[in-house]
């Protein structure tokens, strides 16, 4: 390995860029261990922060082509990919949680609605037409749940049922409504 | 045209740190990429969370992670990817489109990062107004296409509006085209008309 001792930060990095391998090994040794310090600080366990770290540095290196020493100090750049590595890994950990928690995401947003823009403007009677098509059952957990805005462990009390089945009868009856409601979009 | 409505430094600042709620980071992004001034702001932000990353007590890396990453390297870096440079309407991953009133249409950002928080597109004709309506949590909005008006002025393609519970306005669509909007919104809401609510639990959003 060539000595690099002298050299920049923004030396090193540029000459990974054009492939240089003894470079990079120079780069990893000054920068994984603050990638790592970094990872800790944002909350990752030692074992994953390790894991982070080389997975950011061997995206340094596969992106360093692209680096422009006019545009960014080295160590901005650097702090970049490691930000974007653990967005990335949020990402990953919280859509596994969702699905691993039969997708609560949907459930929670069934009860919601961002502002209240629309409801002057729809058509009352295409509601009233689509209610139509439920059951008792169904039309009262929907009356409870989108006109009273009761929270779903109270719905099932109020009721005396499971809250799974409340959950579940409430889906059963979105899917309902929507099928009716897309013959007028 | 440059964006005339920004988010406040401690917004950007939070972008540039990556600490923005999941969800809310896609829409000021959204505004970023259009606006050349808030980029500088997140390149400042970033120039100094790189000073800070040099500066941080070493933590010791595994022993043979310099090898396997070494090993993991391919024979030369990659080429320089090539942005994407298609609009962003187009880029956004929508799930379907549902119409939910005459002119008004929404559709979810598929975002299974931020499962507590919405993340939609609002698309509303020329000449609606829509309801006064309150906010009961935190709102992020970054105008796609199209134009609105409110008390609080004329907001056009890439200006970024942020509420919070005390705002309570009534937009109005400005110009000749649908006013299409890209929103992060936190928490539960308590709307006031339950036909709307139902609407919008029917979009999926």
């Amino acid at each position: 390995m060539a000595d690099s001792a002298d050299d920049t930060d923004e030396d090193l990095l540029a000459q990974t860029g054009r492939g240089d391998r003894s470079a990079f090994a120079a780069l990893f040794l000054r920068y994984a261990p603050k990638v790592k310090a970094y990872l800790t600080r944002l909350g990752a366990s030692a074992a994953a922060a390790d894991d982070l770290a080389q997975d950011a540095m061997v995206s340094v290196w596969r992106r360093a082509i692209s680096y422009d020493r006019g545009k960014a100090r080295a160590s901005t750049w650097i702090f970049v990919i490691a930000r974007n590595a653990w967005i990335d890994r949020l990402r990953r950990e919280k859509v596994e949680i969702a699905y691993r928690l039969e997708n609560p995401a949907e459930e929670a947003s069934s009860e919601e609605l961002p502002d209240d823009a629309v409801a002057r403007s729809n058509d009352a009677k295409q509601v009233a037409d689509a209610m139509a098509t439920l059951s008792d059952e169904q039309r009262q957990v929907v009356r409870l749940s989108f006109f009273e805005d009761r929270p779903h462990a109270e719905i099932a009390e109020h009721l005396a049922l499971p809250l799974g089945t409340v959950k579940s009868r409430l889906r059963l009856a979105l899917i309902k409504l929507r099928t009716h409601w897309e013959k007028y979009s | 045209m440059s964006p005339r409505h920004h988010p406040t430094a401690d917004i950007l600042a939070a972008y540039a740190a990556g600490a923005n709620e999941p969800g809310f980071g896609m829409v000021v992004g959204t505004h970023v990429e259009i606006c050349a001034a808030c980029r500088a702001q997140v390149r400042a932000f970033e120039a100094a969370s790189g000073a800070a990353l040099s500066a941080l007590a070493e933590v010791e890396m595994h022993a043979g992670a310099l090898e396997r990453v070494m090993a993991r390297l391919e024979v030369s870096p990659g080429a320089s990817v090539a942005n994407d440079t298609r609009p962003l309407l187009e880029r956004l991953p929508l799930k379907r489109k549902r119409w939910v009133a005459p002119g008004v249409w929404v559709a979810a950002v598929d975002a299974p990062h931020a499962p507590e928080n919405r993340v939609y597109v609002l698309s509303v004709a020329k000449g609606m107004v829509s309801a006064r309506h309150e906010h009961s949590g935190a709102e992020y909005c970054t105008v796609l296409k199209g134009a609105y008006r409110d008390e609080f002025g004329m907001f056009a393609a890439g200006d970024f509006a942020a509420a919070d519970e005390a705002l309570n306005h009534q937009p109005i669509v400005e110009g000749d085209e649908a006013c299409v909007c890209l929103f992060a919104t936190e928490g539960r809401l308590r709307p006031k008309g339950w036909i709307g609510r139902l609407a919008f639990a029917l979009a999926d959003v």
